[in-house]
């Protein structure tokens, strides 16, 4: 690996958001290829904080910095990479379910998500089933990642994914859903495409339901 | 019946403090964690027994009545002081309400005014707290429930709280000070208010590392430790989520329990806990078993968790507040599980027993001379709901002298079980008049047993 990209890669690690923006920076000047730098830098970094997380080394606060740092990063690339026309790995709306404010664990999604190149479009928290419609309509997103933290708001997931049924996208796209009340058994029960734990492993998850 | 009545035996609240004295127990005691579930009781929303006393009373000593705990918590609301520090709720019917403002979200600025007893929804609790001492108090160990420093950190600042432990740490330190009086202040309300244990509930404690919690943590939780100490009373510290890393490091702050949810392997934390001589609480799946699981699954569950671990420094729980809508048959299961547990490795090796080779006779219910009251139960003599249950029929036969039958069908006797599977029966304590399902896990009142009964005489 080159050693301005190493650099990178390990400045997001540490969650330092300074040395990564100006790491991306001199990578640019050095006209290294944007797309090395977010395939080994960005998203291989992204990867490694991810398994840390899942390990129990890292935790909430780790993660953060280290998405905030690859944030940082990424404003220098993002222009570049439209500019060259790099697809994102794929489009996800995502939100809380209709009632469930609590969007901790949604936020660390869709930084995982975003730091694996996908596209991110978040709705937010309480969000309706109506809205999650109208975003996968006007995005063309191919997934939909819901979250609830609420035994007494999980039950709209499936009125989610019955409005999907309804509106006759549910082909489209593929749902995907998480939170701490959540089993892989309840996803079935309501016919979700795919259940995760936790953030890193909806990563694995977001990239195995579009690879089917 | 109520909650261990039997002199010769420890009540509950005796057993409680022996396990939190860490003295050896006759037996390991429960505490369900019925917050808003005590309305399920009563018919009352979740809101309304959170902010309605009178409601709250009658729900809690429901769950007293039936559920037997050996300890309860009084309120379970981890929002009552942030309400009252200026964060705005999200109520809803069938949870607690949620923080749905973070008054301190984008300032870095430090509170100074603590709850007063007259604010926000406390006088209503003080007095809860006050009548369920004077109605239950003597045999049952009550709890008052304090949000945590961290998590109130939380709700006042937002998830802002997590990026502050990098980029503010003083702030950090001095909101944390502040919030750790708040949970002082309240304490002191609470033991006031005749309160045995106080339970600093502090949820996010899962979501840092160790070296977070040394850093930021340890000082307050361990000082709040003290100050209850000091008091006279008891403490527990409460943790939901994937705490398994930091059990050691809540060790150190030295309350007298700890409290886990599923997300921690109990016997791994155990093996902790003990090594500190602090007792655990836990750690009943809430959706997987309580909420969705039938009452067998449940029995199951309590069994092969008290068979995993050592029975002292042991008290049974759900892994945290309890969802609304748990079966009430599933907390008498996990009750009687704790409570008989060999009785009811007996009762689930004869429920699973792949073939039961006995002919049950069902009475010919359409030729009955009188009203048939059949009481299928667990066991009326240890079960306090299938008690209630047996005894709600038995004084309508004490009523009506000679007019109505009534019999009891307890699954401690393999025939019973037979009957039980041919009436397709899935809960206990459940009655039948002439045959028919009318009353599951819920106790009929006299008067709608009576109005049942009247209609076949």
């Amino acid at each position: 690996m080159d050693p301005i990209v190493q650099e990178i890669y390990q400045s997001i690690v540490d969650g330092d958001q300074k040395a990564c923006a100006a790491g991306v920076q001199k990578a640019l000047d050095q006209n290294i290829e944007p797309q090395v730098i977010l395939n080994e830098a960005m998203i291989a970094s992204m990867s490694e904080v991810g398994r840390l997380f899942e390990e129990g080394e890292y935790f909430v606060p780790e993660l953060l910095v280290s998405a905030r740092a690859m944030q940082a990063g990424m404003n220098l690339l993002k222009p570049l990479l439209v500019q060259a026309d790099i697809r994102s790995a794929g489009k996800v709306v995502a939100g809380t379910v209709q009632g469930d404010l609590h969007d901790i664990g949604k936020n660390l999604v869709c930084m995982m998500l975003e730091g694996a190149a996908f596209e991110i479009i978040d709705l937010g928290s309480d969000v309706k089933p109506e809205k999650f419609i109208e975003a996968v309509q006007s995005t063309g997103a191919n997934i939909v990642a819901m979250s609830a933290l609420l035994t007494t708001t999980m039950p709209n997931m499936k009125t989610t994914i019955e409005a999907f049924k309804a509106a006759g996208l549910r082909d489209r796209v593929k749902i995907m859903v998480g939170g701490a009340p959540l089993t892989q058994q309840y996803a079935n029960e309501i016919g979700a495409d795919g259940y995760a734990p936790d953030a890193n492993r909806a990563v694995a998850l977001a990239k195995s339901l579009l690879a089917k | 019946m109520q909650n261990n009545g039997n002199a010769a035996e420890a009540t509950g609240k005796e057993l409680i403090f022996s396990v939190l004295r860490h003295q050896e127990t006759a037996r390991v005691p429960w505490v369900p964690f019925a917050g808003v579930h005590a309305g399920k009781l009563t018919g009352y929303t979740g809101r309304e027994v959170l902010t309605d006393g009178d409601k709250l009373f009658e729900s809690l000593m429901a769950v007293n009545k039936l559920y037997a705990p050996d300890g309860q918590p009084v309120v379970f609301d981890l929002q009552v002081e942030a309400e009252i520090l200026g964060c705005n709720m999200l109520w809803a019917d069938a949870a607690p309400p949620s923080v749905a403002s973070h008054p301190l979200a984008g300032d870095l600025l430090v509170p100074s005014h603590l709850p007063q007893k007259s604010e926000g929804r406390l006088p209503m609790i003080l007095d809860v707290m006050r009548r369920m001492k004077s109605a239950v108090g003597e045999n049952t160990a009550l709890y008052g429930l304090i949000t945590g420093p961290f998590t109130l950190a939380s709700h006042l600042r937002g998830t802002d709280i997590f990026l502050d432990m990098v980029d503010h740490e003083d702030y950090l330190n001095e909101l944390l000070r502040y919030c750790r009086e708040v949970a002082r202040c309240m304490a002191d309300y609470y033991i006031e208010a005749g309160m045995d244990i106080i339970a600093l509930v502090d949820p996010l404690v899962s979501q840092i590392s160790p070296r977070h919690f040394k850093r930021f943590l340890a000082e307050h939780f361990s000082g709040l430790f003290d100050d209850i100490r000091s008091r006279g009373v008891f403490s527990s510290f409460f943790v939901c989520g994937d705490a398994t890393k930091n059990i050691e490091v809540m060790c150190q702050t030295n309350p007298d329990c700890i409290a886990i949810d599923e997300n921690i392997d109990m016997a791994a934390a155990k093996a902790i806990t003990d090594r500190y001589n602090i007792a655990i609480s836990g750690n009943i799946p809430l959706t997987t078993r309580m909420l969705l699981g039938s009452q067998q699954d449940n029995m199951k569950y309590v069994i092969d968790l008290m068979d995993s671990v050592s029975h002292h420094n042991l008290i049974i729980s759900p892994g945290c507040d309890m969802p609304y809508d748990v079966p009430v048959e599933n907390a008498i299961g996990v009750m009687q599980a704790v409570r008989e547990p060999d009785q009811t490795r007996q009762l689930l090796e004869n429920y699973h027993a792949t073939e039961i080779n006995i002919e049950v006779e069902l009475p010919d219910y359409a030729s009955l001379k009188k009203p048939l009251i059949e009481v299928f139960t667990i066991d009326s003599e240890t079960c306090a709901a299938c008690g209630y249950m047996y005894s709600a029929a038995r004084r309508i036969a004490e009523e009506l002298p000679g007019k109505v039958d009534v019999i009891e069908y307890k699954i401690t006797k393999p025939e019973n079980v037979a009957r039980v599977k041919k009436h397709g029966i899935k809960n206990l304590p459940c009655i039948f008049v002439n045959g028919e399902l009318k009353f599951s896990s819920i106790i009929p009142s006299n008067r709608e047993l009576m109005e049942i009964v009247q209609k076949l005489l």
